[in-house]
């Protein structure tokens, strides 16, 4: 997009901003990384030094959690002028192969994962799933995410939500083949234009399906469909929020005991940027035998674990500790069995976090949906 | 007819390997078109080079000028345009290199003359020139004729032919540069040199990948040993650079590298999603892990579930035992 109409400090407004600093005190990346996001604020005023200040590695190691956002007196979103100076550096094109290919990949085939666009009902084989025909109406309007879809480690989420949706009798429908990546990752890379494409045309395919909400598994779509799709008719939920319905109108029958201390991580896109807290928590608390804990830094003050922003593409210079580490062992301290989460990248980064600190044996990350899977009767 | 002008391409002092390269291909090519070759070197200070190139048997003619003394493309496309007009070659080919592809475009809309790029070989019948380029990552062969033309610009892929043994020595010939006046549009900036030690494991045709399963740094000497047998280069999971054990810049997957070898030999490599991604153009994947379940597997050509410290000894002494 241009941005001839407007500068820089318009379009970001960097005037309103009082330099007091919160959003870098607050900012859970500067424990690993030289990220000053206040200073990036301050910089960016003078057009001459833009340039620069987007040929500096840092840029990349935010992760778009929002907490700068959430954090700042003056309701400004001091992340998106990290993703402004992006902007600047995929417009001239000197781009990291890694963040180019997931951009081409989402272009041409509707995903950042380089995989084929027929193959992205995959995840439905052997289920019986209802497919949305545009024009017919559906209460439940599903929308998947590329994660899901393609990454076998947690098509599960998908698979399981199928077999609950089957057993309460909602009215609900997938789409097929034609659901198209939400762009989160992409306007969080910087690819502005492709991400206007993809709200145009995500707009106007959903809109066909006259769906009364349309219901995202991953918290990055229902933010991005929630905050940036101004056209969109349906009402955007997260699935939390359609299954404590569930549980409220008594359609959940749990089985089982599970008789283990849940941890619950609160995955950024769900919680500070859409406030979506209770929902996960009453879920998981619903499961028989649960033990519930919370960590010391929760909800608002969630740590991230650095999944998103585009990270899935980029890696940060830092040797430090990974974030999803620190939050591993914080649950370790918890004495937590098990680290669930709401958000498919959340289970990807902690997973990896718990494996690399050698936990595998005694804990495990899931998915709420996970979870649920196997605790709801059929 | 004109000749075949072949453009020798040379930096920091040295020819590259292209152009030897081309001086395979463009003898057989001038002998099926009835005419001679003719290499061209442009640059400062040309003598040592010109006598190399000499050695091929053919005419070579040198710009030799001050302000030719690093690679400019706008300079190149002037020289270019000038020499077409003189002396008329019937072809001009080049390297598809960042210097060729950097003027030859250009120099095909100035000149509005056909153009193939990244040819792999080159041939005359009955009048026409054909040119053999590949499509879908080398999977399809493509012969391309070129329209009729007084002169055809080709730029030659690197690497896919021999250099030939040097022949009787040839003419050099010095040429007044065409370019009077220094070209200010665009300006030498300096040489950036990779790293001296550093592999870009994105050209290894053989690499040997370790994960998690490495579990501490001293293990890593087995796996050197293992590569240094099949001539291999060292690549890792994000765990495993992660953990210090092998270098960033040798990570493969989504936000590491995009590697496509030979041979890709997974080590205590679970094979999340993100890192399959960075290996899915390997040719033969062979996996090596303890889980039968882990998802790598289902990538791999060969399945060795197995610790892999007991499996790299025997394959290293298996190894050595082949090669006597």
């Amino acid at each position: 997009m241009s941005t001839e109409s407007q500068t820089f400090t318009e379009k970001y407004d960097l005037l309103g901003c009082i330099q007091c600093g919160r959003c870098t005190g607050g900012c859970p990346v500067t424990v690993r990384a030289d990220l000053n996001v206040r200073r990036f604020v301050y910089d960016a005023y003078y057009e001459e030094k833009l340039d620069e200040l987007a040929r500096l590695a840092e840029i990349w190691d935010c992760t778009a959690c929002h907490t700068c956002a959430v954090r700042c007196p003056k309701g400004l979103k001091p992340l998106e002028v990290l993703l402004g100076l992006r902007t600047m550096i995929i417009e001239s094109g000197k781009v990291e192969p890694t963040v180019r290919d997931a951009l081409q990949s989402v272009l041409l085939e509707g995903n950042p994962w380089e995989k084929s666009r027929a193959a992205r009902s995959d995840w439905m084989e052997g289920l019986d799933v209802k497919i949305a025909e545009p024009g017919v109406p559906v209460e439940n309007l599903f929308f998947v995410c590329c994660t899901i879809a393609y990454d076998p480690r947690v098509k599960s989420i998908a698979r399981n939500i199928v077999g609950l949706l089957n057993k309460s009798g909602v009215d609900y429908a997938f789409l097929d083949e034609s659901e198209t990546c939400c762009g989160s990752e992409v306007f969080t890379l910087g690819e502005e234009g492709l991400f206007e494409m993809l709200v145009e045309d995500n707009t106007e395919l959903l809109n066909e399906y006259t769906a009364k909400r349309l219901v995202c598994l991953s918290p990055h779509c229902f933010t991005t469909y929630k905050t940036r799709y101004p056209d969109l008719k349906a009402e955007v939920i997260h699935y939390t929020q359609l299954l404590v319905e569930l549980l409220e109108e008594g359609k959940l029958n749990w089985k089982g005991d599970l008789q283990k201390t849940i941890v619950y991580h609160d995955p950024c896109y769900l919680g500070k940027q859409s406030n979506v807290y209770d929902e996960p928590r009453t879920l998981l608390k619903n499961i028989p035998g649960v033990k519930m804990v919370e960590f010391e830094r929760s909800r608002e003050r969630s740590l991230c674990c650095e999944g998103g922003g585009g990270k899935m593409w980029v890696e940060s210079e830092s040797k430090k500790e990974r974030l999803a580490e620190t939050r591993i062992k914080d649950a370790k301290a918890l004495e937590a069995d098990i680290v669930a989460v709401a958000c498919p990248f959340c289970v990807l980064t902690l997973e990896d976090a718990m494996k690399s600190l050698g936990y595998e044996e005694e804990m495990r990350v899931a998915e709420i949906m996970e979870l649920l899977g196997e605790f709801v009767e059929a | 007819m004109g000749n075949i002008l072949v453009l020798a391409e040379h930096r920091q002092g040295a020819l590259r390997d292209i152009s030897y390269e081309m001086m395979a291909l463009a003898p057989k090519l001038a002998e099926d078109m009835g005419c001679e070759v003719t290499v061209l070197l442009v640059g400062s200070k040309m003598d040592d080079l010109a006598k190399k190139m000499a050695a091929y048997g053919s005419k070579v003619l040198v710009v030799d000028d001050p302000l030719f003394e690093n690679f400019n493309a706008e300079k190149y496309q002037k020289v270019l345009s000038a020499l077409i007009d003189d002396l008329k070659p019937a072809v001009v080919m080049t390297g598809q290199t960042a210097q060729g592809v950097d003027f030859i475009p250009a120099l095909a809309v100035e000149k509005n003359l056909p153009l193939v790029a990244e040819a792999i070989s080159l041939e005359y019948a009955n009048g026409t020139l054909k040119a053999t380029r590949q499509l879908y990552s080398g999977k399809v062969n493509a012969t391309v004729a070129f329209k009729p033309a007084d002169t055809y610009l080709v730029t030659i892929r690197e690497g896919v032919v021999e250099p030939p043994d040097a022949a009787a020595d040839g003419a050099v010939e010095k040429v007044d540069s065409p370019l009077k006046d220094d070209l200010t549009y665009r300006s030498f900036v300096e040489y950036i040199e990779a790293e001296v030690g550093d592999v870009d494991i994105t050209q290894s045709d053989t690499l040997v990948a370790v994960g998690r399963g490495l579990k501490e740094d001293k293990n890593l000497s087995i796996i050197e040993e293992l590569a240094q047998a099949i001539r291999a280069d060292i690549a890792g999971s994000r765990a495993a650079t992660d953990a210090g054990w092998i270098p960033h810049d040798r990570q493969v997957g989504t936000s590491g590298k995009s590697v496509k070898p030979k041979l890709y030999i997974a080590m205590g490599i679970s094979g999340a999603f993100q890192h399959v991604a960075g290996m899915k153009g390997a040719k033969t994947v062979v996996a090596i892990n303890k889980d039968p379940e882990a998802p790598i597997f289902t990538v791999a050509d060969y399945a060795i579930v197995d610790d892999m410290f007991k499996v790299v000894p025997k394959l290293i002494e298996k190894l050595k035992e082949l090669k006597g």
